[in-house]
């Protein structure tokens, strides 16, 4: 029966990927389109995980309808985060728009913890119980929710950013600010729907996986690292990249925990971005810049 | 006052400062200074004037301060010894992940050496038979040189951390008169430059990182002894951001700069104790309004003040945050 055992990891870890893709599409696209790291990007996550919670608890919502309100929750919030913390520093050093990113996540987190509380939440939902069998695989149905809706929102945002007026614009001020800029693009939207994109990708990833584990303020840096590890892997600002990053990542993680040890799988992410630099520095889809 | 004499000046001040309370308390406050200080001095070396942002710093001092721990415990190596070895080590780690990581420049450095850093604290999170894992490990002896001297005493801590500082304070000074140091400032402000007019951009970032890792690593082990229990919590990403704000909010690629930022740190740590997880909030807050309204740190305003064309030359805050 190693088979089975061997589908079900190969299973559960392409659902965990799906999870780091989803998180890690957002930071790819804000580091694309804007050329901005943004550090908070895995607070939005936790505050997807916690508007969800308390849309579900404050106003009675039934899962999915909490989860879409905190989705779009932190995607207005997002509008506000750009205007406070990344539109006004546009033309400062790369550094300083880390920096204040990183103060935005500490802002966020620790914010998190003085009004949420620091103790671990738990979001219901009906499908954390029900089990899904495909073959002698097995899986809840919560997990194949979070695999299907995420394939479906890549698919919806590749249309948009491959098909849409807007999408073209993004892809013209990712290639060159200015000459994008100069032809009339209008740069303060394409920043606002940038954000609006990364931040609702990062709160339906902290929807969605919410319900599978614990919720608490500090998880967010747990999704970030997991993001980075994605994006450095497939190469910052590829959102195939970022896909087959994930998966490969989630897949490695679950067969290394299967079979060697939990707390090496852990390590192992890093492991595979010291072979992946050494062998190709730029990441598996990236370009960098080089000393 | 001459300038020239304001270091010795301040010197004579911090050692005169143990000695104006008797409070343990507050020595051991002056103790998290002295060594925030090394660290942040040692993190300014990357960040101030290498030009890159380490997110990983915090992960050297856990190195050091575990090879100290370790090296003292199971493997009876005498103290001063131990401060060494976690220093050669720590700039041994240094070593390899800078040679690694260095060859990519800008932000993706920083996710990098977070990576790093990170990889570094769940291996001694979960590498349960060397470090005891998430327990971490106690007890660890006091410095002691042989029979002859045993470091007991916060205050004694205290002018050992701060003859670290001083010594290395003073390295960093020089360092910044030399040619190297010349090399470093020119590697920061245009790297492509630099390397035109013959300077090898990649092995200066390299020597920087190695230096700034075993510093920290030293600082560590001092830590190790100084609080006799580690765990793993000294590498985590509380301490990462911590260091950075020390460096930012006291003013990058200054001596002056790193040593008040930790002393901002610590004080406002200890004053804001009784707003509980609001002070984190309030450091986030200092952190960004810094990095938008005071790109060179508090040490800047000095100059705005009082003008001081000798460092406003070498000043990198405006530099680097073009």
């Amino acid at each position: 029966m190693d088979y089975v055992v061997l589908m079900q990891q190969i299973t559960n870890g392409l659902v965990n990927g799906m999870t780091y893709v989803l998180i890690a599409t957002g930071l790819t696209l804000v580091f694309g389109v804007l050329h901005i790291i943004n550090f908070a990007h895995g607070e939005f996550y936790m505050l997807g995980a916690f508007f969800t919670f308390f849309a579900a608890q404050l106003l009675g919502l039934d899962y999915i309808s909490a989860a879409i309100v905190a989705t779009i929750g932190v995607a207005v919030l997002g509008i506000l985060a750009n205007r406070l913390f990344f539109w006004p520093l546009r033309r400062e050093h790369e550094f300083t728009v880390l920096l204040s990113s990183l103060g935005l996540a500490l802002l966020l987190t620790n914010g998190g913890e003085l009004i949420f509380g620091a103790d671990p939440k738990y979001i219901p939902s009906p499908f954390a119980d029900e089990v899904v069998e495909i073959g002698q695989v097995v899986m809840t149905q919560q997990r194949a929710l979070i695999f299907a809706v995420g394939a479906v929102v890549l698919v919806l945002l590749y249309l948009f950013i491959r098909h849409t007026s807007m999408g073209r614009m993004m892809r013209a001020t990712a290639q060159n600010p200015e000459g994008a800029a100069l032809t009339g693009v209008n740069i303060r939207n394409v920043y606002t729907v940038t954000f609006i994109l990364a931040c609702g990708l990062a709160a339906l990833a902290g929807a969605l996986v919410g319900p599978t584990s614990m919720i608490f303020p500090t998880v967010g840096s747990w999704a970030v690292l997991k993001g980075f590890i994605v994006v450095i892997l497939g190469g910052l600002g590829s959102i195939p990249g970022a896909l087959i990053g994930g998966l490969a990542l989630g897949v490695v993680e679950s067969l290394a925990g299967g079979y060697i040890s939990l707390g090496f799988a852990q390590a192992i992410g890093y492991a595979i971005i010291i072979v992946v630099l050494l062998w190709r520095p730029q990441g598996l889809f990236g370009h960098a810049r080089r000393v | 006052m001459p300038r020239t004499l304001l270091p010795f000046a301040l010197i004579a001040a911090a050692i005169a400062l143990p000695v104006v309370t008797g409070n343990t308390y507050y020595h051991h406050l002056l103790v998290l200074w002295m060594l925030f200080s090394l660290l942040a001095l040692s993190l300014n070396i990357i960040v101030g004037y290498i030009g890159e942002l380490s997110f990983g710093h915090a992960a050297f001092f856990g190195i050091g301060a575990y090879v100290a721990a370790i090296m003292g415990m199971d493997l009876g190596v005498p103290g001063v010894l131990g401060l060494v070895l976690a220093g050669l080590i720590a700039g041994l780690f240094g070593f390899v992940i800078g040679y690694v990581s260095l060859r990519i420049v800008g932000p993706q450095f920083a996710i990098l050496t977070l990576g790093f850093g990170s990889i570094i604290h769940t291996i001694t999170n979960y590498w349960v038979d060397l470090t005891r894992g998430p327990m971490g490990i106690s007890n660890i002896p006091r410095l002691a040189f042989g029979d002859v001297y045993v470091f007991t005493s916060a205050r004694e801590y205290y002018y050992l951390a701060l003859a670290f500082v001083i010594a290395f304070a003073y390295a960093c000074h020089a360092l910044m008169a030399s040619r190297t140091g010349r090399a470093f400032i020119a590697t920061r402000e245009n790297a492509p430059l630099a390397a035109s007019l013959g300077v090898d951009v990649f092995r200066m970032k390299l020597l920087g990182f190695v230096v700034a890792t075993a510093v920290a690593g030293v600082g560590g082990a001092v830590y190790a002894h100084y609080m006799t229990v580690i765990t793993p919590d000294v590498m985590s990403l509380h301490y990462m951001a911590a260091l950075i704000i020390m460096v930012i909010v006291g003013g990058r690629g200054t001596i002056a700069g790193p040593i008040i930022g930790a002393l901002i740190y610590v004080g406002l740590l200890e004053l804001l104790r009784a707003v509980g997880p609001l002070r984190l909030v309030i450091f986030a807050a200092l952190l960004t309004l810094s990095v938008i309204f005071l790109p060179g740190g508090i040490v800047s305003l000095w100059r705005r003040v009082f003008g001081d064309p000798e460092t406003t030359a070498a000043a990198p805050g405006e530099g680097v945050g073009r």
